[in-house]
């Protein structure tokens, strides 16, 4: 029996020990095969970019496809990025291992330029004639708040619809809802005839920031982001009356029950598959709604408290642009070479959204046919898109992170049914001190 | 054997490694926590020091009495459950009258070995609101008790501690097993030639001999509780809202939501502080003396 365990030691030990010599030696031929590379005179550079999932695979093939006829002689290596509201990015940074190249956030920026890791672009904008690029109405998603620009935009300003299924209001009867008392009937009508009325993936807190953002959007059109800058504060009505409202809608039953732990393919799962009524996302929803759902789903303009404030308040949208897109590593080596791939990869994810993906919201202008047909809504939503008279952000634009974590965890509470107006904004006001 | 241990050079020699290593990977990182919870820093520039403000902030935090306070709870669910039904199991185990023991010992260890997330998932599927488990047993039994286990404020902190009081049960009842069976047996015939019952023989002579055991998984339970960062993560996301938020979380959210790690690093510092004292107490209650057969 000894004998035998220690053969057996024996022998894992010596597996191991191949198995690490395997490693090591595979580090060799990527050393290798660089060098090579190197050889046939190809530049290297790290990008940071999404590649998760097949919309944002997507985008990514198609910006590298382009890349190689325009720039065949970058190589891009590729470091998926991980939905961690930026973790490994700083953690990249606070090694000194940042990517040339990569995706960026508001929040991130706005660390980075303190830390001196991000590179200020405003020269390269000027040499690449980006500027003149820019859709007009997007310059927003440009600029920071110290008139310099940090990153190449793509994503235009966004906004958060309310969507509906058009067939589930008609068959129970129910008007589309104006008003809160309006919706509460829609609850009441629904829930009777065990549809449920709403659906969020209030797991990530982000929908509900901008669920809230919707409603406080009907007493001050400049919502959270109001907040955000410090032009308001919790405690104003406002505010108040908004929480109390997603509270009364919450108590008349307006969620699934364990809403707080619905993902989005389980919240997206029941509003494709009919049985929830409305559902809140991002316009980038369109594209999946309508797959779902064909012509039976529309969005509806945010209800309010009276029809007079409905009327006036129907333009006001929740979400928008913010800063954000491909950056460049203030340590890079070749920075000329590093910036133009990142505007490229902008330009290119802009035009792909615009010609594949059926969305008009992009910072760029695109001058390339559309292959791809707009959405029955989407076409709607670009009718509505001058009309517009404001939009505020959704919680990833917020430059406040005290404000940002803290909103995201008053807002998610709010939908559990057990928490207060009051404790919603002292929460908060705590949480900014 | 005197002799060895009077060659204080051999003695030197054969800790060094473990010494260094522990001093590398434990302590520094244990002082450098300290030392940079007097700091505002972003984790990236350089910090400013700020000397204790931000243990002055963290004691006005509303969040940190929450998350104080959940992982109280925690701390005692687990103590509670794991080490009251691992007992009553191990004990049961213990007796060798038991049919199937083999098979039962090895089915209350099966949670411990599988991953965190494995378990966490598993349970989401059974506190589901509409279609999970638990409740649907509540309306086959016709008891109108169902919950949104989750996604209510009051009930989350205690579904959550549940399951991880579930998943490491079988880990203290292996303890405990091992413990009761290294017991001589003539204890428990000496009380039984005495007159006492199976049970009441168990908790006059078996659990006491058992003492130093229960101050390992007093220790382990309790310092568990307090740190406990996976379920919630996994399961809940500290929410809804912050409702089961603990310290380690607290942290997380410092350090990477807001990007406070020099704040981060003094919820860290507290618990740090905590789990200490936690341990240093349970060392002075439990198990004074070495217990020698």
């Amino acid at each position: 029996m000894k004998k035998m365990k220690k053969a057996l030691s024996l022998g894992l030990v010596l597996s191991l020990t191949m198995a690490l010599a395997a490693c090591g030696s595979n580090k060799g031929n990527e050393a290798e095969s660089s060098s090579s590379n190197a050889q046939e005179g190809k530049t290297k550079l790290r990008i940071y970019a999404q590649y998760s999932d097949e919309d944002t695979k997507g985008y990514y093939d198609y910006a590298v496809a382009e890349l190689a006829k325009e720039m065949p002689n970058v190589q891009l290596d590729l470091e998926i990025q991980a939905q961690d509201d930026g973790q490994k990015l700083k953690t990249y940074a606070a090694t000194g291992n940042l990517p040339d190249v990569f995706n960026t956030a508001l929040d991130q920026i706005n660390v980075f330029r303190q830390s001196n890791n991000i590179l200020e672009l405003d020269e390269y904008v000027d040499k690449l004639g980006f500027k003149d690029k820019m859709q007009p109405s997007a310059l927003n998603t440009l600029y920071t708040d110290d008139n310099h620009v940090y990153a190449f935009p793509y994503a235009g300003n966004e906004m958060i619809l309310l969507y509906y299924n058009k067939e589930l209001f008609e068959q129970n009867g129910v008007k589309v809802p104006t008003t809160f008392e309006e919706m509460k009937a829609a609850i009441e009508t629904f829930k009777a005839k065990g549809i449920t009325p709403l659906s969020i993936f209030a797991k990530e807190k982000w929908p509900d920031v901008a669920f809230y953002d919707m409603f406080a959007t009907r007493y001050n059109p400049a919502g959270i982001s109001a907040l955000d800058k410090g032009e308001a504060k919790p405690s104003d009505e406002a505010y108040v009356k908004a929480a109390q409202d997603i509270i009364d809608l919450v108590k008349a039953g307006m969620l699934p029950k364990g809403v707080t732990n619905l993902n989005y393919d389980q919240a997206a799962a029941l509003f494709h598959e009919g049985k929830a009524a409305m559902f809140v996302n991002g316009q980038w929803e369109i594209e999946a709604s309508t797959k779902a759902l064909g012509d039976k789903v529309g969005y509806m303009y945010y209800p309010a408290t009276d029809a007079a404030t409905y009327e006036s308040g129907k333009m006001a949208f929740s979400g928008g642009g913010n800063p954000g897109g491909y950056a460049v590593s203030a340590n890079t080596k070749d920075k000329e070479l590093a910036t133009k791939v990142a505007s490229f990869m902008a330009l290119k994810y802009a035009e792909f959204k615009y010609t594949q993906k059926g969305s008009p919201i992009v910072s760029t202008k695109v001058d390339k046919p559309v292959v791809k047909a707009f959405d029955p809504m989407m076409e709607q939503l670009a009718k509505d898109l001058p009309n517009i008279t404001s939009t505020t952000a959704f919680a990833w634009g917020l430059s406040n992170t005290k404000f940002k974590a803290a909103i995201e965890d008053a807002s998610q509470a709010l939908l559990s049914g057990s928490y207060t107006a009051e404790q919603f904004v002292s929460d908060l006001e705590s949480a900014m001190k | 054997m005197n002799k060895f241990l009077g060659n204080k050079t051999a003695i030197l020699l054969f800790t060094l490694p473990t010494i260094v290593l522990f001093t590398i990977i434990v302590m520094w990182p244990t002082m450098q926590v300290f030392y940079r919870s007097m700091f505002d820093w972003d984790g990236l520039s350089a910090g400013k020091f700020i000397f204790l403000d931000n243990y002055k902030r963290l004691f006005e935090d509303r969040l940190f009495y929450t998350s104080l306070k959940n992982g109280i709870i925690f701390a005692i669910m687990l103590a509670v459950l794991q080490i009251g039904i691992g007992t009553v199991l191990a004990l049961t185990i213990s007796n060798k009258k038991i049919r199937g023991r083999k098979f039962l010992r090895v089915s209350y260890f099966i949670p411990v070995v599988l991953s965190v997330t494995v378990v966490c998932q598993l349970w989401l599927a059974m506190y589901n609101g509409e279609y999970g488990l638990i409740n649907k047993i509540f309306e086959t039994l016709g008891i109108p008790y169902r919950q949104d286990w989750l996604s209510n404020g009051k009930t989350a902190i205690y579904a959550v501690a549940a399951v991880n009081a579930w998943q490491n049960m079988g880990y203290h009842f292996a303890l405990l097993l091992a413990a009761a069976n290294s017991i001589p047996e003539q204890y428990l015939e000496a009380a039984k030639i005495d007159g006492a019952e199976k049970w009441k023989a168990h908790w006059k002579v078996t659990i006491p001999l058992m003492a130093e055991t229960y101050k390992f998984c007093f220790v382990l339970a309790i310092t568990g509780g307090l740190n406990a960062f996976a379920n919630m993560q996994i399961m809940t996301g500290g929410g809804p809202g912050t409702d089961t938020y603990t310290l380690t979380y607290m942290m997380y959210r410092s350090a990477f939501r807001v990007g406070e790690f020099g704040y981060g690093t003094t919820a860290a510092a507290f618990l740090v502080i905590q789990c200490l004292i936690v341990t240093f107490a349970i060392n002075k209650l439990i198990a004074r003396d070495r217990i020698v057969y």
